[in-house]
């Protein structure tokens, strides 16, 4: 028998007093992952399932301190900045290069969280949050830890804690369903109808998207809410949003929340090493959120516009 | 070469996304009357202004009556002083008088200290420079812009960098200030506290600026909450009466001493009689030369009110509040005050309000104008000072908190109606005075606590939330002792910024129905020990003794070798205790010149149960006397120097103690603060010396930091905090009564941290200390509000009069409907952990930043500071940075 592994998965971050992601106050709990690649991703760092450096060479002084410090010669200098193999960095354990950097101009995304550390987290929090309170996994995309995903959500449901999710949907049913009795409250995440435009945007195909809709809003006892990122130029016309209102009626459920995409993740591709994904879009002013709402309410379905919801 | 700060500090501190790039708004307003915004208009026109008429009547009089009973010739030389104020009245008044005859009226107060405002070149400013007295001044900035004037122009002077003095009157004031030399508080207290053992130290404390300033002749009052209940019941004859009585009662018996004070009294209420009829007469002349039928009748109505309550206890609703008004003035032209705190007075005056509801002869949009002018009132009040005092520690404010919600006598909830209008009038008409506090309690309705949000979310900083459980226990632990119990301790409020005070309930009879209002009943707090610099202070102990700014000798050696860090611990406790002790002696002895030489009457009056005792209150005569206190600053900076220490030092040996000497000497590679003109640590500048510091400067920054819910530091924390809240409670005040710990820090953090070098947590040279005592430090407090609330609960906050957390948040995150009930929740989860005090500025930092390029466009910009709400262009730059800098939380 080997030492028994530690329960615990990958995450980003943990926020707390977040008001928009489920009923009253909230811990957001970010686990790294994802299966998607949207134009418009405000988290690239939730991306990948394992933890990567954040360089940022306005901070950077070029004394070359994390070059030598590096025990895989993952740093190399390349025109007044360094060049940084995160490939090499996906199996490196250490925090090298980070310690030895006195300018914070390296940071790290990502590490690994005991459920032991994140449950006293939660613990902790809970005294704050006040009427209607819970935790909510985010990423990333939850489910991409199953097994994490399902203790967090075991653990908070049997202390009495609210749970809730907001899941992209793009993941195996079995890793969505061992959790569904552990969740009071799931956001489900729709981008575009047609299968064709959602893998240009997305890099992935929504067949497993809509199915496993379908099968959620017909075995989840608890809320169900779609959340639809409005993103000007791919699913703000007519035909883009008909066809998704049309799809939640065919659910059966009845609330949306439209989610006005923004610039706010930006400075992170940077970070990353990588070029901002999309090519520029405008972010929707109060009226067009309000004009694409129509499509909803005319169908019957109840539409909350960005953070202005009832909850 | 010279590179910007690298020291892993964004710009602008966030916690959550990083907002887009569109400054955001605060949420939209509701605006004032037609009235009340005309009166603000003109207050912003208005300058800070000092006329000589009070003092130069009251020293003309003092003078005269060489050789009287000092309480008496006090009581006289009060009346000359009231009886001579010019009456102005502006149009448009529904409340009349103030301080002075200018509208942002004041005066300076020779009899207290006249060293300050004599010319820079003066021999008697040079001499109190060389004892250093002033340094504290020569390191503050007040702010540039609004009422302050702080250059001379033509036929205007500059007083103390702020205050405007006709040049005309410039020869009387220096002729009335030489009349005080070597006879005011300051100077005679001066002469006696040198008879203290190890009276250099404390002169050295006070030249490095570990103690930022003397207390029994700066601000001898204030910090308290007055009380009207003696005007309210009986008017000004019925007083006058009590005192008459009492003097029969008393004369030439053993306990005669009375009779001096009780006409002490009646000469100065008569003084306030003659102002009050006189302020009549000026409206009558008004009306007389008014063309206007409605601004005529108003000025008859207001002639009419002042003949009235010039003798008589108040009719109605409008007549209490101007006697409010009045004796609030009053108290604050018998002494240099700030925090003079009106109190509960949405409690006191619903009895009269309830009842001219009933009669019909009020109505709510009235009662709304009425208290907005009372918010304008209320602002024009200025309070002359040197200019360490209002610029180092007061910011130009004046602290006059009113209190709101609570408990009633019998401990049921205390939030009325009233004091909803009260938090609208707040809304619709924000001025920094008076400021407001919410009296938390689990009883309160939700409605009033969702309203008090409401006013929160505006922006202006008010209310703060203070937690009423925690205060009442508080109070108990400390005036238990005088005979406070539980239904009494209900009646407390905050006086000044955030000062706990004592108070009583009056039995106002009104139609002969009682109704038991609450008002203040201990004279003022946050007097003893001033202000000590806590990093400062570390300072000295890492260096042995010495202040290496100055290179002069603070202490001598504390005598242990630093090997491990209990031995820190136990030479910080050596330092910190020997200065208190030293401290709270020669300020005993500063307060005993004052009560001997300027005794209180007017405050002393209304206290509960001077009049029933027949003492002022610097004879014990009111109820409560234990309130003296040991002030503190830069807490944060102090516990996460100590952990820096801890860890770097003694846990970990990356460093040796010699090490950060000489990095806090060479201030970790960089320029000083006043060398880049920035207060905070964003946009400091690296020198090429740098490379030397940037390892030992790296571990400084990424040390345990309080506010990170790291029981690493934390642990410290709570040391030092019960530590501190115990130590103090072994000095005894003048009035033979323990001290406890006051952890507000006002404006002082701002010159305390100019003077300071470079500390063990990475702070810089110069830079300004964190605020308050619960507030993280600006920019490492990195895992939001809960982690933040968690670390500052390690400790039990009734320990200590106050403590004092502020936080800023991006509008956006408390947004609409939802936005309020999730902030109320917020505000209550901390309340519920036993946090004392929390106070919001819901600001966008670059809005901030911007005001500070462009300060002639938010003139009328309010932010909060430490425990009270100032105009953003009156205060100082190292206030200024520090706010911009404090961490703001982002919408998530």
């Amino acid at each position: 028998m080997g030492t028994p592994q530690l329960t615990g998965g990958y995450l980003f971050d943990i926020q707390g007093f977040s008001i928009h992601d489920g009923p009253g106050c909230r811990t957001l709990i970010f686990l790294k992952g994802c299966p998607m690649r949207c134009e418009w991703c405000s988290n690239p760092e939730g991306i990948r399932p394992f933890s990567e450096p954040l360089y940022n060479p306005s901070k950077c002084t070029m004394d070359l301190l994390c070059k030598e410090a590096c025990p895989y010669e993952a740093i190399t200098v390349a025109d007044q900045s360094l060049l940084i193999n995160r490939d090499i960095c996906r199996t490196c354990s250490t925090n090298a290069c980070m310690d030895a950097c006195f300018t914070g101009a390296i940071r790290k995304a990502g590490y690994f969280i005991t459920m032991a550390d994140l449950f006293k987290k939660i613990q902790r929090d809970r005294q704050y949050w006040g009427a209607n309170g819970g935790i909510t996994l985010t990423g990333g995309e939850p489910f991409l830890q199953p097994d994490f995903a399902k203790a967090i959500l075991k653990k908070c449901f049997e202390s009495f804690i609210h749970t809730s999710v907001e899941t992209c949907g793009n993941i195996p049913w079995g890793n969505i369903s061992q959790s569904l009795d552990w969740l009071d409250w799931i956001f489900f995440d729709l981008k575009h109808i047609n299968p064709v435009k959602h893998k240009k945007a997305t890099g992935t195909t929504n067949n497993n998207v809509l199915k496993n809709a379908r099968v959620l809003a017909e075995k989840f006892p608890g809320r169900l809410i779609f959340r639809i990122p409005l993103i000007p130029g791919f699913n703000d016309d007519e035909n883009s949003l008909s066809e998704l209102a049309e799809f939640i009626l065919s659910t059966g459920k009845e609330e949306v929340n439209i989610i006005p995409a923004h610039h706010m993740g930006r400075e992170k591709y940077n970070l990353l090493g990588q070029s901002y994904y999309t090519k520029e879009f405008k972010i929707p002013s109060a009226d067009d959120l309000f004009k694409a709402s129509q499509y909803f309410t005319k169908a019957g379905i109840t539409c909350y516009l960005g953070s202005d919801t009832p909850f | 070469m010279e590179t910007p700060l690298q020291t892993g500090y964004e710009a602008i501190s966030y916690y959550g996304h990083k907002p887009s790039s569109n400054i955001e708004n605060r949420e939209e307003k509701r605006l004032a009357s037609p009235r009340a915004s005309a009166a603000k208009e003109l207050y912003f026109e208005a300058k800070s202004s000092v006329s000589i008429e009070f003092p130069y009547w009251y020293t003309r009089r003092w003078e005269e009556l060489e050789g009287e009973i000092p309480i008496v010739r006090r009581g006289e030389s009060l009346k000359a002083g009231f009886e001579h104020l010019t009456p102005v009245i502006y149009p448009g008044e529904l409340l009349v008088m103030g301080k002075a005859g200018y509208l942002r009226g004041s005066y300076p107060m020779p009899w207290l200290s006249e060293a300050f405002f004599m010319a820079a070149e003066d021999k008697l400013y040079q001499e109190a420079l060389n004892s250093g007295k002033l340094t504290a001044d020569t390191f503050t900035t007040v702010g540039k812009g609004g009422g302050n004037v702080t250059g001379s122009s033509g036929n205007v002077i500059s007083l103390a960098g702020k205050f405007g003095l006709r040049v005309e009157e410039l020869p009387v004031l220096l002729e009335v200030a030489k009349k005080w030399y070597g006879k005011s508080v300051d100077d005679v207290g001066h002469r006696y506290e040198q008879l203290v053992p190890g009276y250099s130290e404390k002169e050295a404390l006070m030249r490095s600026v570990i103690c930022m300033f003397d207390s029994g002749y700066t601000l001898p009052q204030g910090r308290e909450v007055i009380n009207f209940y003696y005007p309210l019941q009986y008017g000004i004859d019925g007083i006058i009466r009590i005192c008459e009585e009492g003097i029969s009662d008393t004369a030439g018996y053993p306990d005669m001493d009375r009779i001096y004070f009780y006409t002490g009294v009646i000469s100065m209420l008569k003084g306030i009689r003659s102002w009050i009829s006189n302020y009549a007469e000026e409206a009558n002349f008004l009306a007389s030369i008014e063309k206007d039928e409605k601004q005529k009748n108003e000025y008859l109505d207001i002639a009419e009110r002042l003949e009235w309550i010039s003798t008589k206890p108040p009719r109605t609703f409008h007549d209490a509040l101007q006697v409010i008004w009045i004796f609030h003035v009053a108290v604050l032209n018998e002494d240099a005050i700030s925090g003079l705190s009106p109190g509960r007075i949405g409690q006191i005056l619903y009895p009269y309000w309830k009842r001219d509801m009933e009669k019909g002869i009020i109505d709510r949009e009235r009662t709304l104008e009425l208290l907005e002018c009372m918010r304008i009132k209320f602002t024009e009040i200025d309070c002359f000072a040197s200019m360490g005092v209002v610029g180092g520690v007061l910011s130009g404010n004046t602290f006059n908190n009113l209190c709101i919600g609570g408990l009633k006598k019998d401990g049921t909830q205390a939030a009325n109606e009233l004091e909803m209008l009260i938090l609208e009038s707040g809304i619709t008409c924000d001025t920094p005075q008076p400021t407001l506090s919410l009296l938390y309690d689990e009883k309160l309705p939700e409605e009033f606590l969702l309203k008090g949000v409401e006013c929160t979310k505006i922006g202006t900083g008010y209310p703060a939330w203070v937690n009423n459980q925690v205060a009442m226990e508080f109070l108990l632990n400390n005036y238990g002792h005088e005979g406070m119990q539980i239904e009494e301790a209900r009646a407390w409020a905050i006086g000044g910024c955030l000062e706990t005070s004592p108070g009583s309930w009056m039995p106002l009879n009104l139609d002969g129905k009682i109704h038991w209002i609450p008002g203040g009943s201990a004279p003022a707090t946050s007097v003893g020990v001033h202000f000590l610099s806590l990093p400062k202070l570390l300072e000295v102990v890492l260096f042995d003794g010495m202040d290496m700014r100055s290179g002069q000798r603070i202490f001598p050696s504390h005598g242990f070798d630093l090997k491990t860090y209990d031995e820190l611990w136990k030479a910080f406790q050596t330092y910190f205790h020997r200065a208190v002790h030293v401290l709270t002696l020669t300020n005993n002895i500063q307060h005993d010149a004052w009560r001997k030489i300027s005794p209180s009457l007017v405050n002393s009056m209304l206290k509960p149960d001077c009049l029933e005792r027949g003492k002022d209150i610097g004879q014990m005569g009111s109820r409560y006397n234990t309130t003296f206190n040991v002030e503190s600053c830069g807490t944060a900076n102090l516990v996460n120097s100590l952990a820096s220490l801890k860890k770097n030092v003694f846990d970990e040996k990356n460093f040796s103690l010699k090490d950060y000497q000489s990095a806090i000497l060479a201030n970790f590679g960089y320029k000083t603060a006043q060398e880049t003109g920035s207060y905070s640590l964003l946009d400091q500048v690296a020198t090429a010396d740098y490379q030397n510091w940037k390892k030992i400067h790296k571990f400084s920054l990424e040390a345990p930091k309080f506010g990170n819910d790291d029981s690493y530091v934390d642990s410290i924390m709570a040391q030092w905090e019960n530590w501190f809240c115990t130590m103090t409670h072994e000095f005894r005040s003048l009035y033979d009564q323990p001290l406890y710990a006051c952890q507000i820090s006002v404006s002082t953090h701002g010159p305390m941290g100019a003077v300071t070098l470079a500390s063990p947590d990475g702070r810089l040279a110069g830079t300004t200390f964190s605020d308050g005592s619960m507030s993280a430090s600006p920019g490492t407090d990195r895992n939001g509000p809960y982690a933040l609330f968690e670390s500052a609960s390690c400790w039990n906050h009734s320990l200590s009069q106050n403590s004092q957390m502020n936080i800023k948040i991006h509008p956006s995150v408390v947004k609409g409907r939802e936005g309020s009930r999730k902030f109320l929740e917020l505000i209550r989860s901390y309340m519920r952990k036993g946090g004392f005090h929390v106070q919001f500025n819901i600001v966008d930092s670059r809005m901030l930043k911007q005001a500070q390029e462009e300060p002639e466009k938010y003139r009328s910009l309010l932010v909060r500071v430490a425990g009270f709400t100032q105009y953003w262009v009156e205060l100082g730059k190292q206030i200024q940075d520090e706010v911009i800098s404090r961490t703001e939380y982002e919408e998530l």
